[in-house]
């Protein structure tokens, strides 16, 4: 069944230890400048974590917060955000802090630590930036979303641990919409929340399964600037969409052609091109595993961090498409 | 028997069993399961019910690679959680169990998915028939690509799997290399399994590990005659294994190896003997086996307690669930293969198509460090609960404890365990010597000297 609203248009990745290319990418985000940041999250214990910067073709520049516990080092990162000046915040929820690194991954400094006051997190898991410049971030095992100024103090929280309108179970993402409205993917809820700028309760989206609406432990979310929302339905290896009223309108399951990096991978290994000809696994290389995470573009993409897969699947947006 | 001996000697037998079907057990475990009793603990760890665990979305979430492993290391997280809080532990023991009698190497597979498919494997038949864990594991792609099945061609079939299916996996031999089958049967197996093949997958270096799938090519299968231990058909690999699993030799092998891993590194001959005779009245029923095996008087006796020499599983994730610290996947957690790894055993990583040798041979003079000083760092975490629940009851024994009894109420908070008089007595002279020991400072200490002890090496 073809897309109706969604044009595949190319894939940027590589499984990689390290330099050009990902390891288990859980995150995403464009620059003010278009440039790619991705979010690698590996197993902590065989340390290939890091965030990688390069062009929508392809073009590898530089990577920063590898692994380790000093400062400018991430250990189990889970999300990145850029602000309005395009620095780079990173979760973490083995040193449960929140690093900032300036677009250049240049350490600045670093917010937060074990607990459960304000300003403390424990496992903090997504992050997202309100039109005023504040981190609110998704404090997971306290389950509560904490909202941070711009120079890290704490303002407000708001969240439960509970299966009730308005709290959470092992939340993971967070995006802020255009008003300001913060919608969380409370994964094992199986559910999204939406929620006003001052964390009260407006409405859910889900329920558990696999049917279209439904969701099996969804960890990312992302509001586009027309509303229009995207849901990375984890465990189902899909990515469902919906309208701004909330009915379900697409499902992407993945359409991944060989990105540049793996056609010159196996370019010039053509024992490894040809075994995989030989196993002829075309269809199965095209889909998600474990989409974790989506964001969009003002001229149209949808990027989407494609994690089992180290790569990041680029759509275009017909409707977007059609007014630019 | 008075009243309180007999309570002491069912917590003893109990605290055997668990640490025999599982990785030992909790004071407080240890109680329930008193309570509930002894054949009926039994069947509770025989029959648990399979099916995914409700934290498996969590064990993903955490170390998202090892959804996808590309390697041992890639996987090792997934095992670790298991063995480490598993309510199944039987489930993990005979897991484990497998892993090392029908071994696959994870550095020529270098597929970290497929090892921990075939883990899973075994959880979910381990328990089963014989036959239908043969039949499995020689459907197992992972296995037919160790084994070299791959090269196993009509016109030229690949002896490796044939062989080892009779040497090491069913039948076996004797201390002269010699089995009951001939060098024709061999080759004979050989020919019924060509065909029996992995599908080829693409290469993990680009895009990570696809699933390994097993795949008949029927037009790469010898279908002619064959003769195979005195019977004559046109024998596929399944006719191979149903032949098998019928013989005494076989029925022997695999007693012989429950008993070496469940009850004692000296092989009884009466006692094997007899669980071979269970194996052939339940055509091979392994729950049968290990009922039979469990509720024997010969493994209840004191004789084969503290017997065995633990693994490096069975120590490390032993005295990782005393701690109880377990409750959410974390970084702890997913280290503790690599415990095991430092005394000799890489789990998902047998060393050879033998497996591991156990017994005696677990332990050398760097293993044995290894062994004490995980164990003693295992039990001087005082903030774990499983140790706070420990100092707790020392504390409830009295406040003012001779030394022979601290020492008891000790050994007693970690499980029910035992050690030999002279062991004993230096411990208690130790305590006898330094001051309060009602202090959890003084507790911990003999905690982490009970560990270092050489019976401590035994289960």
């Amino acid at each position: 069944m073809g897309l109706e609203n969604f044009s595949y248009s190319h894939t940027i990745g590589i499984a990689s230890f390290l330099g050009r290319g990902f390891m288990n990418p859980v995150d995403v985000r464009l620059d003010s400048e278009g440039l790619l940041f991705v979010l690698s999250r590996s197993n902590a214990a065989n340390k290939d974590v890091r965030v990688s910067v390069q062009t929508l073709d392809s073009e590898y520049m530089y990577e920063f917060g590898r692994w380790g516990t000093d400062p400018g080092q991430t250990t189990q990162p889970t999300a990145i955000v850029l602000d309005g000046d395009d620095r780079v915040y990173v979760p973490d929820e083995f040193m449960h802090n929140v690093s900032i690194f300036d677009r250049e991954g240049k350490f600045l400094k670093r917010w937060g630590e074990f607990g459960a006051g304000v300003g403390q997190f424990n496992r903090p898991s997504g992050i997202a930036i309100d039109s005023d410049g504040n981190p609110h971030i998704v404090d997971h095992l306290n389950a509560r979303v904490q909202k941070l100024s711009p120079d890290g103090k704490f303002i407000s929280s708001f969240g439960t641990f509970g299966t009730e309108p308005g709290q959470f179970n092992f939340p993971w993402g967070i995006s802020i919409d255009s008003e300001d409205g913060i919608w969380i993917a409370d994964w094992r809820n199986d559910r999204v929340q939406r929620f006003t700028p001052d964390g009260e309760f407006v409405s859910m989206l889900g329920s558990s399964g696999s049917s279209d609406g439904q969701f099996d432990r969804p960890s990312g979310v992302h509001v586009a600037s027309d509303g229009t929302v995207f849901i990375a339905d984890w465990r189902n290896d899909r990515v469902q969409v919906f309208g701004q009223d909330g009915s379900h309108t697409e499902t992407l399951i993945g359409d991944a052609t060989l990105s540049k990096w793996c056609q010159e991978f196996l370019d010039v290994n053509p024992e490894q091109a040809s075994w995989r000809e030989n196993a002829g696994l075309f269809e199965q290389e095209k889909r998600f595993w474990r989409p974790a995470a989506i964001e969009t573009s003002s001229d149209g993409l949808v990027l989407i961090a494609d994690s089992c897969r180290h790569r990041i699947q680029i759509y275009n947006r017909a409707s977007v498409l059609a007014e630019v | 028997m008075t009243t309180v001996a007999r309570k002491h000697e069912d917590e003893a037998v109990m605290a055997h069993l668990l640490r025999r079907a599982g990785f030992g057990a909790t004071r407080d475990q240890i109680d329930q399961y008193v309570a509930r009793g002894y054949e009926e603990t039994v069947e509770d760890l025989l029959n648990p019910s399979h099916g995914e665990p409700e934290d498996q979305d969590l064990m993903d979430r955490y170390f998202i690679a090892s959804v996808e492993a590309r390697s041992v290391g890639h996987a090792d997280p997934q095992w670790s959680w298991r063995l480490a809080t598993s309510e199944k532990p039987l489930e993990e023991k005979i897991a484990l169990f497998w892993h090392s009698l029908l071994a696959v190497g994870g550095i020529k597979l270098d597929h970290g998915l497929e090892m921990l498919t075939e883990i899973e494997l075994f959880r979910r038949v381990g328990l089963g028939s014989f036959r239908t864990i043969l039949f499995e594991i020689s459907r197992n792609p992972g296995m037919m690509y160790w084994l070299d099945n791959q090269n196993s061609h009509k016109d030229a079939p690949n002896e490796n799997y044939g062989r080892e299916l009779l040497e090491l996996f069913s039948m076996g031999i004797d201390d002269m290399g010699e089995g009951d089958y001939t060098e024709d049967d061999v080759k004979t197996a050989a020919r019924a399994f060509t065909g029996w093949a992995s599908k080829p997958t693409p290469p993990p270096f680009f895009l990570g590990p696809f699933p390994m799938e097993f795949r008949f090519d029927a037009s790469d299968h010898d279908n002619g005659e064959k003769s195979f231990l005195g019977e004559t058909g046109n024998f596929d690999g399944e006719n191979i294994i149903d032949i098998i699993v019928k013989k005494r030799a076989t029925a022997r092998f695999i007693a012989m190896r429950l008993y070496l891993y469940f009850v004692s590194d000296e092989p009884d001959d009466e006692e094997i003997e007899r669980l071979t005779d269970v194996f052939q009245e339940t055509d091979g029923d392994i729950r049968s086996i290990l009922r039979s095996l469990f509720n024997s008087d010969h493994f209840k006796s004191a004789a084969v307690r503290f017997h065995k020499v633990k693994s490096p599983a069975e120590l490390v994730f032993g005295a990782a669930r005393l701690t109880d610290r377990f409750d959410i996947p974390d970084m702890d957690s997913s280290l503790l293969a690599n415990q095991s790894l430092f005394m000799g055993q890489h789990l998902l990583n047998p060393p050879g198509v033998e497996g591991w040798h156990e017994g005696e041979e677990w332990v050398d003079s760097g293993s044995l460090i290894e062994r004490i000083n995980f164990a003693a760092s295992e039990l001087g975490r005082v903030e774990a609960p499983g140790i706070r629940r420990m100092i707790e009851l020392v504390e409830l024994a009295g406040d003012d404890l001779q030394p022979e009894e601290f020492v008891e109420a000790c050994l007693d908070a970690m499980g029910s365990i035992d050690l030999d008089n002279g062991s004993k007595a230096v411990l208690v002279e130790h305590a006898g010597q330094s001051g309060s020991m009602g202090s959890a400072d003084r507790i911990v200490e003999m905690f982490q000297l009970i560990v270092s002890t050489p019976d401590y090496q035994y289960c």
